[in-house]
């Protein structure tokens, strides 16, 4: 029962704060506790996972295949929980800051609620429909603040992913008409079955839709102007929170069901992430503002992610989990941070900083460690190149930024900055202090990605 | 708590219990820094007497990441050197960061940072030198790099310091990355991340020498080896005590460490020693050039740092136990005289307010011990006899021995050069006529300097106990039990003969100066010029125009354009189509009579679609909308599907009435604007809506090629539908979609509805928002 507790939980207190103004504090601590009991809900489920194994219930009690199924293994539950801590960072911050909407608390919820289901079902058409939950609650997100600029990338935002939602869903029909399983198991044991080939088009409108959600190139185009347009506490549940889907959906989809499209698609797969690490970067470098090249830093970063799909296998699964864990806090702590003052925000933007440059004790070490790792196994100098070179990228356009805004006299003071309380700033000094844990200690984070990556055992020969 | 525990505790504490006390109070940051550098100096005196157990714990056993730490002769080495030249430097720094606070009109909380960074600077050093395993080092190894990018940059006001600093990170801390893949290879090919494991069992191999070439280079980025030296003069816009640090016991040190540190298994390959060698020499020479014509005190002493090292790493590859004992003996003379000159340097500026050894002069009047404090320091770094660093060029000199001729040539002329410059710059400073006005400088500018100096001259007298330190260092690099005894030789060994031809050739060097000078300057500002700082400099600069030029590209044609959406998405199926074999055969039924108007009606919906997308004014699309819809639900009618049909009848009319009823709400200006935005001129308009035809066609046609490819396999036999129809009776229900809609798929329902609330939650609040403000 623990697998829809966390789930219930954020559904029900979702629900419960749409008929509440959430401009008032106490809803946006009630939702902060709600968060808070999810989390504590999915840690149980994830000690269970770890002492007993995956987790499964079926909706209704119907026989598995007939009803919904949901499953709990360590990836969905990782991926559950690292969601959940951005989405508690980002409305923290957002509930000290001043909600500046009523319905702001509720749709962090519905999001929250929306991406446990997605983690969790078992199900191919309910995953869209915890997706498309997700996603709403993420349109209505973006166009929250008061200015045209949010709106405007509100609608941006909106029309791409709608086009992405509509590939899937035609993905999903297909497999249905080729399978007529819509249980994930079920898909993946027919489409085993069935000749790699007939099955490959509808892979790729899936991972096409994937590719949106992560924003990878070409499909980045509406990302920086969707991460710069939005306030940061909706840019760090984006790139924190809601691109997780992408990471997460290319992993259940491709490396779960699809297994042997994904190893067709790999070095369509490979081509992208070196496109986009390099692109993003490039981008990033000469960009004039810390939402700007945090943006362009994403696109970047979702390309090493990429690169660890394409090569697969437990240990390249393992390598993008891990990425995608570091990259999220990274976005997470880069976005909340951008818009603050004092010295403090100063150091949780360094860390930030040196994390995505990859310089320990900063945790993103950790993530470009994964890939030299997997490359180093099996020899592999293109990818050990290409990180290389994203690294040099990554250094100079991080602090040519970071000496920009908080070393150079005139930007530093400049009105761009605004005054916050402390326990704003407490908050992202305490994503920093996370950040700088996983450095100094990092076996739960290998620990949960190597589990994680372990999910489907599938080796590639 | 053993001896190396309190030393790695002692060391790593320092830095945050001073920025502690010193957010509590700044006043505190002084005492609280001198009081904890001179306990973690204590901890490594001790272990130098009796070195702890090795620390060896569980770090991250998923990847075997190991908390491993010995105070190994190595370690101990470069910990007093950290900690010791460490306590000189702070001790110095008390008294020169708040004048040099003040004369940057800063407050002065600002030296609890100074404070608590460079301190972590020693405490990282600590750490850095006792660690075993591979991912630790790199940990400590980076720690150093982000103190000193915040100490080169203390002075983050003036644009100098931040281009220094930036320039600073970029090199160490990409050479770092190389580090960290080499680390990885190794733990990949012998499977283990611990040094003494890996010594025992790394059989050289493709893989390890790759491997170790990257740890080599970012050794010798850090020790500032030709050609990734540049960063280091431009580091001399730190504050003086930062300089002083960083070039005798940090960061340098740290690369000639790392060198140390892996050097059983550098030597398992000749090419190794000899890279090193050609490195070290280039270094040697091309420091003592620069060094030679600079004006600027902190700049000559920059440039005679990359020449010291180039020193010592070319004794690492002329190896042996005169090389490698030597280098250690080496590090030890360079260290403590080095620290003493910057600190001189310091004291100058603050006495005089002059940088340019042509605007300062006869100060052995006014400041007497410090002439002679520093005179030591020089000597010992020139190889005078009688001081420490005779003994170290003697090792040098005795390793260029055996390894032929020329090098004897190069050595010699090296240390011709060294000599040479310190000359220069021992009399520039205290010599010649008085230039200049002097201010008394406090005692604590001087005393640290005096103890340098002294010990310099003590090393020269009784060099048994830094021998001692060096030997042990040395012997943890060659694995053996040799030890050092330096001592004078009256006699006319070849070592002696070099040594005197050195300094005779160097006191000629001098007195000649007028000679070379102009030539030798002019070739060090060419140089300086077209050196690798330029490609650095020119490579940043490029791959920002770079930028700005693909940024204006996406900005001006691709961002917010559904095109970029739909012209890649269309183009991977196409790849798919021509890379994969992907099963494409098209099936064709033939035609029935009855489908007729099954086709006529699909044949409605399409021209209905395509209408949609032509009209300018919102009422003719939505009602080429509705007639889509409404089509569809024909179709899905003579599919044999009523009850879908009905359901879909319902929603179009529905939404034909919400649109219609919307667009009656709308200000009649709103209505009748053009639906394609017509800010752009017409031409391009027209242009734009060809593309974008074109566009939608190319992606509708691959929408339609998947579709049919998937309807052309085969329905698969046994469907969860059929489960479906035979499980409906048990779900108590009559018809089957409602069962599945309100039981097997309730799930789904539920989450649709929710689906639907939130769309309605997100459009009352964007409509309230505006009413109720």
């Amino acid at each position: 029962m623990l697998i829809v507790l966390g789930l219930g939980i954020l559904w029900f207190s979702g629900v419960c704060a749409a008929i509440l103004d959430g401009r008032r504090r106490w809803v946006g601590f009630a939702s902060v506790a709600a968060i808070l009991a999810a989390i504590a809900a999915l840690v149980a489920l994830g000690m269970n996972v770890r002492d007993e194994g995956p987790q499964t219930m079926t909706a209704g009690g119907w026989p598995s295949g007939v009803g919904i199924g949901l499953t709990a293994d360590m990836l969905g539950v990782t991926f559950a929980l690292l969601s959940l801590g951005v989405l508690l960072a980002a409305l923290t911050f957002e509930v000290f800051n001043g909600v500046r909407s009523q319905s702001f608390p509720a749709l962090v919820l519905l999001l929250g609620a929306g991406l446990t289901g997605v983690f969790l079902t078992a199900d191919a058409f309910n995953f869209y429909v915890f997706f498309e939950i997700a996603m709403i609650s993420s349109y209505i997100l973006t166009g929250y603040g008061d200015e045209g600029r949010q709106l405007r990338s509100a609608t941006i935002f909106v029309i791409v992913n709608l086009l992405g939602s509509a590939f899937f869903l035609m993905g999903i029909a297909a497999l249905y008409h080729q399978t007529g399983r819509l249980d994930m198991a079920g898909i993946a044991a027919r489409v085993a079955l069935l000749n790699p080939t007939s099955v490959i088009l509808s892979a790729v409108l899936i991972f096409t839709a994937f590719g949106i959600k992560l924003g990878i190139f070409p499909f980045h185009f509406w990302l920086p102007a969707v991460y710069t347009g939005t306030r940061p506490a909706v840019a760090a549940i984006l790139s924190g929170a809601v691109a997780n889907i992408g990471t997460y959906g290319l992993l259940r989809w491709g490396g779960g069901m699809l297994p042997d499209e994904l190893h067709t698609a790999a070095p369509m797969f490979f081509a992208l992430g070196v496109i986009s690490i390099l692109y993003g970067s490039l981008q990033a470098l000469s960009r004039r503002s810390v939402a700007e090249v945090v943006a362009y830093s994403s696109i970047g970063q979702v390309g090493f992610i990429l690169v660890a799909l394409a090569i697969g296998g437990p240990a390249g699964f393992a390598a993008a989990v891990l990425f995608a864990i570091v990259n999220a806090v990274n976005k997470t702590l880069l976005f909340l941070s951008e818009n603050l003052r004092g010295w403090l925000t100063g150091f949780a933007f360094a860390v930030g900083a040196f994390s995505v440059a990859g310089v320990p004790p900063a945790g993103g070490f950790l993530g470009k460690a994964g890939l030299f790792q997997v490359a180093a196994q099996d020899d592999n100098w293109i990818v050990i190149a290409l990180v290389v070179v994203g690294s040099v990228l990554s250094f100079i356009y991080m602090f040519q930024i970071y000496q920009r805004r908080f070393w150079t006299p005139e930007v530093a003071e400049s009105a761009n900055a605004v005054a916050s309380p402390v326990s704003v700033r407490a908050v992202v000094v305490v994503l920093a202090i996370i950040t700088l844990l996983i450095g100094f200690w990092p076996e739960p984070v290998l620990w949960v990605s190597e589990q994680a990556g372990q999910s489907f055992a599938t080796t590639r020969p | 708590m053993n001896a190396t525990v309190f030393l790695l505790l002692a060391a790593l504490s320092a830095a945050p219990l001073t920025a502690a006390f010193g957010a509590a109070r700044p006043s505190l940051a002084r005492p609280v820094a001198i009081l904890t550098t001179a306990i973690a100096f204590l901890a490594a005196l001790y272990n130098a007497f009796r070195p702890g157990p090795a620390i060896d714990k569980e770090w991250a056993p998923a990847w075997g990441m190991r908390l491993h730490l010995e105070a190994d002769g190595l370690a101990v080495l470069f910990a007093l050197l950290a900690t010791g030249i460490g306590l000189a430097v702070i001790i110095y720094s008390s008294g020169y960061i708040p004048l040099h606070l003040h004369h940057e009109h800063r407050p002065e909380e600002d030296q609890t940072r100074f404070f608590a960074f460079i301190l972590m600077f020693m405490g990282a050093m600590t750490g850095l030198v006792m660690a075993q395993d591979l991912m630790l080092i790199f940990l400590f190894w980076d720690l150093t790099a982000i103190a000193s990018y915040y100490l080169i940059g203390f002075d983050s006001q003036k644009r100098e310091a931040r281009v220094s600093a930036f320039m600073a990170l970029i090199v160490t801390g990409i050479s770092a990355v190389g580090f960290l893949i080499g680390a990885l290879m190794l733990d990949a090919e012998f499977g283990s991340f611990q040094l003494p494991e890996l010594i025992a069992s790394v059989v050289p191999n493709y893989e390890s020498d790759i491997a170790l070439v990257l740890i080599l280079i970012a050794a010798l980025a850090k020790s500032a080896q030709v050609p990734l030296h540049f960063w280091l003069p431009r580091a001399m816009t730190a504050p003086t005590p930062v300089s002083a640090y960083l070039h005798s016991a940090a960061m340098v040190a740290a690369g000639v460490f790392l060198i140390g540190r892996f050097y059983p298994l550098i030597v398992l390959r000749g090419w190794m020693l000899d890279l090193l060698l050609v490195v070290g020499v280039v270094s040697m020479v091309a420091g003592g050039l620069l060094a030679l014509t600079r004006d600027n005190m902190k700049q000559l002493l920059a440039y005679s740092t990359i020449a010291q090292y180039g020193y010592i790493v070319t004794m690492f590859g002329l190896g042996g136990k005169a090389g490698v004992l030597g280098a250690m003996f080496a590090i030890i003379a360079h260290g403590l005289a080095k620290s003493a000159l910057f600190l001189t340097a310091g004291t100058v500026t603050e006495a005089t307010g002059a940088r340019e050894l042509s605007a300062v002069g006869g100060l052995r009047h006014s400041m007497p011990l410090l002439a002679l404090a520093s005179g030591l320091a020089a000597a010992s770094l020139a190889a005078i006899p009688l001081t420490m660093g005779f003994f170290k060029d003697e090792y040098f000199f005795e390793a260029a021995t055996h390894h032929g001729r020329l090098m004897q040539v190069i050595a010699v002329v090296a240390a011709a050069m060294t000599f040479c410059y310190l000359a220069r710059f021992w009399k520039g400073i205290f010599g010649g006529p008085i230039l200049g006005t002097v201010s008394p400088v406090p005692n604590v500018l001087l005393a640290p300097i005096v103890v340098l100096g002294a010990l310099s001259l003590l090393g020269g007298f009784w060099p048994e106990p830094f021998a001692r330190v060096a030997s042990n260092a040395g012997q943890v690099s060659l694995l053996s039990t040799d030890e050092l005894h330096p001592a004078y030789h009256l006699s006319r060994t070849t070592e002696n003969i070099m040594a005197a031809l050195a300094i005779g050739s160097g006191v000629l060097l001098f007195f000649s100066r007028r000679v070379w000078f102009a030539t030798v300057e002019l070739a060090s500002d060419l140089g300086e010029k077209i050196g690798p700082e330029r490609a650095f400099r020119a490579g940043v600069l490029n791959l920002n125009n770079f930028s700005d030029r693909i940024h204006w590209i996406e900005v001006r044609d691709l961002r917010s354009r559904v095109a970029t959406v739909l012209a890649p998405a269309a183009l991977m199926v196409v790849i798919t189509l021509i890379f994969t074999n992907a099963d494409s055969s098209f099936e064709l039924q033939k035609p029935h009579r009855d489908d007729l108007t099954l086709i006529m009606m699909i044949g409605i919906a399409a021209i209905a679609g395509v209408a949609a997308a032509i009209p300018r004014d919102h009422f003719s699309m939505a009602l080429a909308l509705s007639g889509v819809g409404f089509a569809l639900s024909v179709v899905f009618a003579l599919l044999r599907a009523p009850d879908v049909a009905l359901v879909a009848v319902l929603v179009e009319t529905l939404f034909g009435v919400l649109f219609f009823a919307f667009l009656a709400l709308l200000p009649r200006n709103v209505e009748h604007a053009d639906v394609v935005p017509s800010d752009e001129p017409q031409e391009l308009g027209h242009h734009h809506r060809v593309r974008d035809s074109v566009l939608a066609a190319f992606g509708g046609l691959l929408a339609f090629l998947v579709a049919w490819g998937v309807l052309s396999r085969p329905a698969p036999v046994d469907s969860v539908f059929e489960r479906y129809v035979d499980l409906t009776p048990a779900a108590h229900g009559g018809a089957i979609v409602t069962v599945i809609l309100a039981d097997f798929r309730g799930l789904d329902t539920m989450g649709e509805i929710t689906v639907i609330g939130i769309a309605f939650l997100g459009i009352a609040t964007f409509i309230r928002r505006r009413r109720l403000r």
